[in-house]
């Protein structure tokens, strides 16, 4: 087990009115579930807390959760991630998913 | 001066079967006479064809070739290597030359006799490359065949697996070779004639049948949600976007989810009847549901899947099928049709490199091509337009002198391999130096960077044939590499100048909506699910049943 608390700049999200938070993913071999909250203190941040069953990639989840925050508007919330060995093609996907979760419908 | 009649081959030929006249009644041969008429008919220095790809064997043939002690020199020419019995005449030390095409299953063995000298390299083809050199300087003295049935006067049935053996029968009859063939049956009456007996010098009924390998079926229950997103963000970016009417698909689960989604996001979003019309691929399990919906209009294979027998003489608007109404392939042909006649080509791969380049390759491992890269390229012989095929030559060649068109070449990979291991690399494996020697210097590049116009992976699309210089076109790739060490080393700046221009998309871009990127939305969920959707008509082989 590793965990792994770090804060990046992004610009603020706009919250759906009817959503408080979103959820990807589940904590199962080889996946990990992703959950977006408000974080009103920190508009102008996302604050990621992560649990990893795998130690050793803190470098790879650094620069995946830093390329999240730059490339999208996240700010003002709070990521928390429970990994249990998702593979690293997984990982964005979760967090992609879980964003689209709180923006417009697309196809 | 008396002109010379010039017929040795001819008169050699009849030396050859009046040696094995006494064997012989008519064109049948006893299974127990196989080696005695092998050893017979093959003389010292032949080049030799041993049929077999990656689907059908002449398994019974390769076994009695490879219990003789009497053969010597020989240059063996065949398209895949894949039996320990092929193994056998190496470790023997009984061939002088290989021409060959691929050895996937044997990777790791062909590696092992090349460092020790045993496997004498000619070159390593392309399918078609390799036929064509049978009509060229490769024309076999000698061909072992496989064929499903006989009749008693020679004609051979090849049943669904037409595969590649007319490509192996017409230079070798036609140049006054030998063409043994083993069949699984001898009948009275053939259910249709694929090969003229005229063509056919001996048969033998093996006592077991002809080894078949089911490759292309994909178990719907293996799919992944990343393979549905990166499904998703091809059939937005890529099938949509060019209107691709007629493709190939390769045998990867990305490509299944593909097929497995036209049907219900495909359908959402307005494309039956525009795009997926004209396949040239094997009858793949997973396009069942395709076909049920009314997707698609033709399928030609270059080869059989086992299985499908009834599901595609069931469906004789969809396949090839012969007066008897059973399915029919030519792999030389399909090839032939997939590099000239298709808007679109998409595989997967092992290996790609910053210039685009990819090989399945791996060290320690010597793989060899099979037929993708026939498809998997530019033909530059190409006239006839098509909107998708304009469309990315718009793109791609804005100067004089230059193709209007261009097919699309699309290599569709996750960013890591099983195991964490990155798909994306600086330099393939390929280039290792004991391969390249072998080759005369030549890596074995599967599909060619230049070849290629765009890469999915699960970050998002690069259209490499939009690409200015090789430059942009490393940027590009670095984009879309993930956390691989290759993606890494991308600059932010790059990559948003590249997604300005389009050349790099994001799911967002394409208006993919990540969330929607899970399993619920396959046409089917499981090998069950295609026997249902089939009417019943597909019957998977045993490993894939588990109810």
């Amino acid at each position: 087990m590793e965990t792994f608390q770090h804060s990046f700049p992004s610009r603020p999200l706009a919250w759906p009115a009817d959503r408080s938070w979103a959820l990807a993913g589940v904590v199962g071999s080889g996946n990990l579930e992703v959950l977006i909250e408000p974080n009103p203190a920190a508009p102008d941040a996302v604050a990621y807390d992560l649990q990893t069953s795998i130690p050793g990639y803190a470098d790879s989840w650094k620069a995946a959760l830093a390329d999240f925050a730059a490339h999208y508007a996240v700010g003002g919330t709070r990521i928390t991630l429970h990994d249990q060995g998702a593979a690293p093609v997984v990982i964005t996907m979760r967090l992609r998913q879980a964003l689209d979760l709180l923006t417009p419908a697309q196809p | 001066m008396t002109s010379s009649p010039r017929d040795t081959r001819r008169r050699n030929k009849a030396a050859r079967l009046s040696r094995a006249a006494a064997l012989v009644a008519g064109k049948l041969v006893p299974h127990e006479k196989t080696a005695d008429l092998l050893r017979a008919v093959i003389e010292p220095g032949d080049i030799l064809c041993l049929e077999g790809d990656n689907q059908k064997q002449a398994d019974f043939l390769a076994e009695q070739l490879a219990s003789l002690d009497s053969l010597r020199d020989l240059h063996l020419v065949m398209s895949c290597i894949t039996l320990p019995s092929h193994l056998e005449l190496f470790k023997k030390g009984v061939v002088r030359q290989v021409d060959f095409c691929y050895a996937g299953p044997q990777g790791n063995a062909v590696a092992d006799l090349l460092a020790a000298g045993q496997f004498p390299i000619g070159a390593i083809h392309t399918y078609n490359e390799l036929y064509a050199r049978y009509y060229i300087d490769l024309t076999p003295r000698v061909a072992l065949i496989a064929a499903a049935k006989a009749d008693r006067a020679g004609n051979l049935f090849l049943a669904a697996n037409t595969e590649e053996t007319p490509a192996i029968v017409e230079p070798t009859a036609f140049y006054d070779g030998v063409v043994i063939a083993q069949v699984n049956e001898i009948v009275d009456e053939l259910p249709r004639i694929d090969i003229p007996t005229d063509q056919v010098d001996f048969v033998i009924e093996a006592p077991y049948p002809m080894h078949l390998t089911a490759l292309f079926t994909r178990d719907p229950a293996a799919i992944t949600d990343v393979q549905i997103l990166m499904a998703m963000m091809a059939i937005r970016g890529i099938y949509e976007e060019y209107e691709v009417e007629s493709l190939n698909h390769g045998v990867g689960f990305n490509t299944s989810a593909i097929e497995l989604l036209l049907p219900t996001y495909g359908e959402e979003l307005g494309l039956k009847g525009k795009i997926c019309k004209y396949w040239m691929v094997n009858p793949l399990p997973t396009m069942i549901p395709a076909i049920e919906a009314g997707w698609v209009e033709t399928v030609f294979s270059v080869g059989g899947e086992v299985g499908m027998e009834r599901y595609t003489a069931a469906r004789p608007d969809i396949y090839f099928t012969g007066r008897d109404g059973s399915f029919h392939s030519n792999r030389p042909m399909g090839q032939l049709a997939g590099h000239y006649a298709i808007d679109m080509f998409i595989g997967a791969s092992l290996q790609v490199d910053i210039h685009g380049n990819s090989s399945t390759v791996s060290k320690g491992r010597i793989t060899g091509f099979g037929g993708a890269p026939n498809m998997g390229c530019q033909p530059t012989g190409r006239r006839h337009p098509s909107k998708a095929w304009l469309k990315a030559g718009r793109e791609a060649n804005p100067g004089p002198g230059s193709l209007p068109g261009r097919k699309l070449v699309v290599q569709m990979v996750e960013t890591f391999q099983s195991g964490r291991v990155p798909t994306f690399v600086e330099s393939l494996d390929a280039q290792d130096p004991a391969i390249k020697a072998a080759m005369q210097g030549v890596a074995p590049v599967m599909i060619y960077g230049d070849d290629v116009t765009h890469l999915v992976t699960e970050e998002g699309i690069a259209n490499l044939g939009a690409c200015r210089s090789p430059e942009e076109r490393t940027a590009a790739i670095r984009a879309v590499a993930g956390y691989t060490p290759v993606g890494l080393k991308r600059s932010l700046a790059d990559t948003a100048a590249l997604r300005a221009r389009g050349i790099v998309r994001l799911p967002e871009d394409l208006g993919v909506s990540p969330a929607r990127a899970n399993r619920s939305l396959l046409a089917a969920q499981e090998i069950k699910d295609l026997v249902r959707i089939s009417g019943g008509l597909y019957d998977p082989p045993a490993k894939f049943v588990d109810w």
